[in-house]
């Protein structure tokens, strides 16, 4: 699940698809005094594409509309891999244990029958704005490294996808870099694991004061680390790897004040994402970091992918 | 059950409810044009746009306080679903008066 900057306002976002005009007024109404932002959508395909757009917090969800039905809305909101933990109730005149259970299996969280009652309709919001931010932690949590705070490999895999595809799209450029901390065994040995823990935490706050805004350094896992850095050309990423390796190199280890560390580091990087495989752009990224190794540590070893060089041989 | 001879006022549930005043009086004030609507869709044997309206009017009224309102659109409705030619809208006359009737009685409480 993808966090998305929208869900974290403070206020949630309840977005109401229903085809009546009469619904949206009366809701705005009852609703006024929670503290909920309410976007209206007056059919099943205006609402998904709000969604899609920006995810709310929470769908009420009217089942029998034209054209496409809260059935086929609740359907497509459960197939999306970015809309599928947001909660949904529905809220509908059809009031059968057949429409029920449907809605259920579809996935809906809660069902109110209209007409509603307001007390019951505001409960049951707020149960699920409840849920939609326990959701959110949880799903913040499982994408950050607990000793560094630093996005994890989880978060690190399906984020690398998208921004390559991304940049594909745009034909951007697009930068990454491994990083390696020299040694890093020797702390552990020498001055103990909450040393080893120190150092990691002091290189993660190095990485994000030599980095932009915009880049994203992850703890990939041990003593290594990778720095996606989007809209980045080779020379750009050139230098910001240059400034990481200076910070790491200058730096006086208040646990080991005469034992200094250096980082090796191996960049890969593309002036204009043509047809690429994100996965062999990290093995390519992994064998500068070998090879900044090989060349004796704390150093930046550089390949540049050729400028959408792969779209010429899909067009052949 | 509404009866559709009775032409006593119908006041909203929530005709005492200060957040509710002003909407039921907006929603009072468009049935005459909701009304005209139905009419016409009617006289132009436009079955799809009545039960259209029906199916609107279903899901407002009780919002408003008017459950009378939404049982005789349902009613209608689903009389309407039921037709296999738009020259069967002569059939739900009845139910469309009732529901008509249902929505003047509310505008007399109002008026």
């Amino acid at each position: 699940m993808q966090i998305h900057a929208s869900q974290l306002n403070s206020r949630p976002r309840v977005l109401v698809i229903d085809d009546s005009p009469d619904v949206h007024r009366l809701l705005s109404a009852r609703l006024r005094s929670e503290d909920l932002d309410l976007i209206p959508a007056e059919s099943g395909r205006a609402g998904l594409d709000i969604a899609e757009k920006d995810p709310p917090s929470v769908v009420l969800l009217d089942l029998d509309m034209p054209e496409m039905d809260g059935f086929e809305v609740l359907r497509r909101l459960k197939d999306s891999p970015t809309l599928n933990n947001i909660p949904v109730i529905v809220l509908s005149g059809l009031q059968s244990p057949h429409d029920k259970v449907t809605a259920f299996d579809l996935g809906a969280l809660d069902y109110i029958c209209k007409p509603f009652d307001l007390t019951e309709l505001r409960v049951r919001i707020r149960a699920a704005v409840r849920l939609s931010n326990l959701l959110l932690m949880l799903s913040q949590r499982a994408q950050i490294d607990g000793l560094t705070g630093l996005y994890n490999r989880a978060h690190f895999d399906h984020r690398w996808r998208e921004e390559v595809a991304r940049a594909r799209r745009k034909r951007r450029p697009l930068a990454l870099a491994g990083i390696d901390c020299d040694h890093f065994k020797s702390i552990n040995d020498n001055y103990g694991h909450p040393a080893g823990d120190a150092v990691l935490q002091g290189l993660a706050a190095i990485f994000q004061r030599a980095c932009r805004e915009t880049d994203l350094p992850c703890r990939y896992g041990g003593e290594e680390f990778f720095l996606i850095m989007p809209d980045t050309t080779p020379e750009q990423a050139m230098s910001v790897c240059e400034r990481v390796r200076t910070m790491v190199q200058d730096v006086v280890w208040p646990r080991h004040p005469d034992h200094g560390l250096t980082v090796s580091i191996g960049l890969v990087g593309c002036s204009e994402v043509g047809a690429v495989d994100p996965q062999k752009w990290v093995e390519d990224t992994d064998k500068n970091l070998y090879a900044a190794k090989q060349q004796g540590r704390n150093c930046v070893v550089m390949t540049e992918l050729p400028s959408g060089g792969v779209r010429l041989a899909e067009a052949g | 059950m509404t009866s559709g001879n009775s032409d006593n006022p119908i006041q909203s549930v929530y005709a005492d409810d200060p957040d509710m005043a002003d909407l039921v009086r907006l929603f009072v004030s468009e049935l005459p044009d909701r009304i005209a609507s139905f009419e016409r869709a009617w006289r132009e044997r436009r079955v799809e746009d009545l039960a259209r309206l029906a199916h609107q009017l279903k899901g407002a009224g009780s919002g408003y306080g008017y459950p009378g309102i939404t049982q005789a659109a349902a009613e209608l409705e689903r009389e309407l679903r039921e037709l296999s030619a738009p020259q069967g809208v002569a059939d739900v006359r009845d139910e469309l008066d009732t529901l008509l009737d249902v929505c003047r009685r509310a505008m007399k409480a109002c008026g």
